[in-house]
């Protein structure tokens, strides 16, 4: 009897302190009581602010992956705003404390030029990300040469043997950056072409992801003698693929796409596609946010960061 | 003390009521941290909510003042932008948190603020109409940009308070799930600890009360109890076997002295026995004196007659016969030298050569160094030697043989009396050989030989063997006599 009731005792004493533990440890190892639920509490140095276009492109999110990857191995934390459609934003953006910008400004909006030039005179660095709108003290680029992407589109190009090319180069809302240095991609194509070079017609999709469709009915139907099609969106790319397809014109109808998705490798596999430009959005966001701490501890960096392109087509396989 | 019942009952008390306030405090504590965790998801939002109510508070004082100059509206817009000033926190750590960036920003935003106010009051004071009507556009414009950052940070503090609701309801059921086993196993540990006290002091009571039962039934030879109790009940345990040992040996030494008692009775009895026996005896001897000397001289005057008329052979049977009567007179004490005996005896012997000269053969085996050496009872081996003469030879044709032998065989004296008769039936052997007081209803045939039994046992009552028949049917009897000489008979006259 007497060693049942010590059995009880050591049982019952044992799963108090089972239960004891399980409380205790449930307390410790909760994010709300042990106050871990914020993860990313830890205290850091700098607060930067990515003014980014709202489109939902592929582009922009890898910007911001790249950027917030380099917050978090740089110890800084980076804030994101829309840049278009939230103009009070970006004009209140010199009084909310931020230690540096990064703008990814694509048109020449005076109101936003006058905004930069007071972040400008507040002190506070900038990276000004793929276009440089302005030029000045204590602003920085980051991006692509686009005078470089044009050459590559035009070598890819060249690859098709046709003596006279007519081409059209297909601008996106869905990748604005690209539109503001077009200039400067369609004369890298001129140089490198030159007189092979027969027609170069730029046309523009709007943000609708089918937009693409339309306008390459439209330009076929109304003119065929086009042989290649330059696009400048990853969208833009599979929706005109599928129009070629669709028309039975491919071969006929070359296309140069953008991005590095695996459908568009796959179809530079196949052939359907001659090749695609691949830009670097995620080094382009880690680039910049690196520049900013350097700016913020050292007060300078480099002017100038080309991330470069890189050309996938099916030679390169 | 540390083992008495006292400190273990308070230790146990004391243990358990330890272990119940403690899962009870536990789980208070628990209860309050969940509370404030509760009320901490709020408390952010509440003071962003009084931070906009102060900066709408300033709005139709700044309104009025730039209106009117009033200067109640001044101090009063004073007063809120102090308010505020002081409410908005100066320490703005940067983290990687998405609403703490945005209250952060809220913060810096509030300090333009309040410095674009201080600046418009200064230029409504300078009159510079033209540019606090600007500054006023612009801080409408801040304070419109201020509130779309409160209510942003609310909609992502009111998102991410929803997913954890979720979260924080499960912590809060597993918590009290937790917290209500604690307290019922903490209460379950209280009372096994409470029943194995109070088991440790009913189980050795019940054990004490088992021994006292069998005590009470007058078992004394159970072992000692030892018990590992508390000090009160050992103590009663300790009392309890000396108890028994007392009682133990109180009642021995009741046993002994009844037993001693007894002993004393029977010797009583014995003693009395012998009385009367001796006055028996006495009375005996008396009534017997008057005819033995009245035929002891008859026999003398026989024998005297015998050799006037020079009748040899009846003269020496008259004389055998004479000396045998005077052997049975002079002989009043129980024990004779061994010699008399064997004297009387070969005066029997002559007798009955003489009566019975052809069928009784009888012969005697004594060494001479044994006669003078040792007494043994008086009228012993005669009766024995008549009883086989008188009863071993009656259906059986023939020469009988009845032999006498005394030997020694260190310490005891051997008398022998052998017969080749008929033997004597096993239930009278058994009814001879019981010792019992002379019972004169027995059979008159078997009573020289009883006599001599039951006087044997008479004189050595604690030598069960002192007398011993061995036959068989048609074998013959012999019965011997075994005299321990070191040991002394009861009685010796």
């Amino acid at each position: 009897m007497n060693n049942f009731l010590k059995f009880l005792s050591f049982f019952f004493g044992a799963v108090f302190s089972i239960f004891l533990f399980l409380s205790i440890s449930l307390m410790i190892r909760n994010p709300f009581i042990s106050g871990n639920n914020n993860e990313g509490a830890s205290v850091k140095k700098y607060n930067y602010a990515f003014f980014l276009p709202k489109a939902d492109a592929s582009f922009i999110r890898s910007l911001r992956q790249g950027a917030a990857d380099a917050a978090k191995s740089l110890d800084c934390a980076v804030s994101f705003h829309p840049i278009d459609s939230d103009p009070l934003s970006f004009e209140m953006a010199c009084f909310s404390g931020f230690d540096g910008f990064g703008l990814y400004l694509y048109e020449d909006d005076k109101k936003k030029l006058q905004q930069l030039s007071e972040i400008l005179k507040k002190g506070i660095p900038v990276v000004q990300i793929e276009n440089e709108v302005t030029q000045s003290p204590g602003s920085f680029f980051i991006g692509t040469n686009n005078f470089d992407v044009g050459k590559g589109i035009a070598r890819l190009a060249l690859e098709t043997g046709r003596k006279k090319i007519n081409m059209v180069l297909v601008y996106s809302k869905k990748n604005p950056g690209v539109i503001t240095d077009g200039r400067l991609i369609e004369m890298g194509i001129k140089s490198v072409m030159g007189e092979r070079l027969s027609v170069l017609r730029t046309e523009e999709t709007s943000l609708n992801p089918l937009d693409a469709e339309i306008l390459v009915h439209d330009l076929l139907n109304e003119e065929s003698s086009i042989d290649i099609i330059v696009l400048t969106d990853y969208n833009d790319t599979l929706v005109t693929v599928q129009s070629i397809i669709d028309m039975n014109l491919v071969g006929v109808v070359n296309i140069i796409g953008f991005g590095d998705h695996e459908t568009i490798k796959s179809y530079i596999d196949k052939g359907v596609i001659l090749g695609s430009i691949v830009r670097n959005p995620y080094r382009i966001g880690f680039s910049t946010v690196m520049a900013l701490k350097e700016i913020s501890e050292n007060g300078y960096t480099s002017a100038y960061v080309d991330t470069g392109i890189t050309i996938l087509s099916g030679r390169m396989q | 003390m540390k083992n008495s019942l006292k400190a273990r009952l308070l230790f146990y008390f004391s243990v358990s009521m330890v272990i119940i306030l403690f899962s009870m405090g536990f789980v208070l504590v628990t209860s309050l941290k969940l509370q404030r965790i509760a009320d901490r998801r709020f408390e952010d939002e509440k003071f962003l909510q009084e931070l906009k109510t102060h900066l709408s508070d300033l709005q139709l004082p700044l309104e009025h003042y730039l209106s009117t100059y009033s200067s109640s509206s001044l101090s009063k817009l004073l007063f809120i932008m102090e308010t505020l000033g002081s409410s908005v926190p100066s320490a703005r750590p940067v983290t990687s948190d998405e609403s703490d960036l945005i209250k952060r920003e809220i913060y810096f935003l509030m300090d333009a603020y309040l410095e674009q106010l201080n600046q418009i009051i200064e230029q409504k004071r300078g009159r510079k109409v033209q540019q606090y009507i600007q500054s006023y556009d612009e801080i409408i414009n801040l304070y419109r940009y201020i509130n779309s950052r409160i209510n942003a940070v609310s909609l992502i503090g009111f998102r991410v308070q929803l997913e954890e609701y979720q979260n924080f309801l499960d912590l809060f059921r597993r918590m009290q799930l937790y917290n209500i086993l604690q307290i019922l196993m903490a209460t379950a540990f209280a009372f096994s600890l409470l029943m194995q006290t109070v088991n440790n002091i009913t189980s050795p009571m019940y054990q004490l009360s088992g021994m006292a039962g069998k005590l009470s039934g007058g078992l004394f030879d159970i072992p000692d109890v030892h018990l590992s109790s508390v000090n009160e009940v050992n103590q009663v345990a300790e009392a309890f076997n000396d108890m028994k040992h007392n009682i133990h040996h109180y009642i021995e030494e009741l046993q002994k002295q009844k037993e001693m008692e007894q002993q004393i009775m029977k010797e009583r009895v014995r003693n009395l026995k012998m009385e009367q026996l001796l006055k028996r005896m006495e009375l005996y001897t008396l009534q017997a004196q008057m005819n033995p000397h009245f035929l002891f001289n008859t026999i003398n005057t026989g024998v005297q007659l015998a050799i006037v008329e020079e009748a040899d052979r009846t003269a020496e049977f008259m004389e055998n016969l004479a000396r045998l009567f005077r052997y049975n007179i002079r002989e009043k004490q129980f024990f004779v030298p061994l010699r008399h005996e064997i004297e009387g005896l070969q005066s029997y012997y002559n007798i009955l050569r003489i009566r019975f000269p052809k069928t009784l053969k009888l012969r005697l085996d004594v060494d001479d160094e044994l006669l003078d050496r040792f007494d043994c009872p008086a009228m012993v081996i005669q009766p024995l030697v008549e009883n086989s003469v008188l009863h071993a030879f009656k259906k059986k044709g023939g020469k009988g043989t009845v032999s006498v032998s005394v030997r020694y065989e260190d310490p005891v004296l051997i008398i022998s009396v052998r017969d080749d008769g008929v033997g004597i039936p096993d239930d009278t052997v058994k009814m001879l050989l019981t010792p019992h007081v002379h019972d004169y209803q027995l059979s008159s045939k078997v009573m020289g030989l009883e006599n001599v039994i039951q006087r044997c046992y008479f004189l050595y009552p604690d030598q069960k063997d002192v007398i011993d028949i061995n036959t068989s049917r048609d074998n013959g009897t012999e019965i011997l006599i075994r005299i321990h000489t070191e040991v002394q008979p009861c009685i010796r006259l």
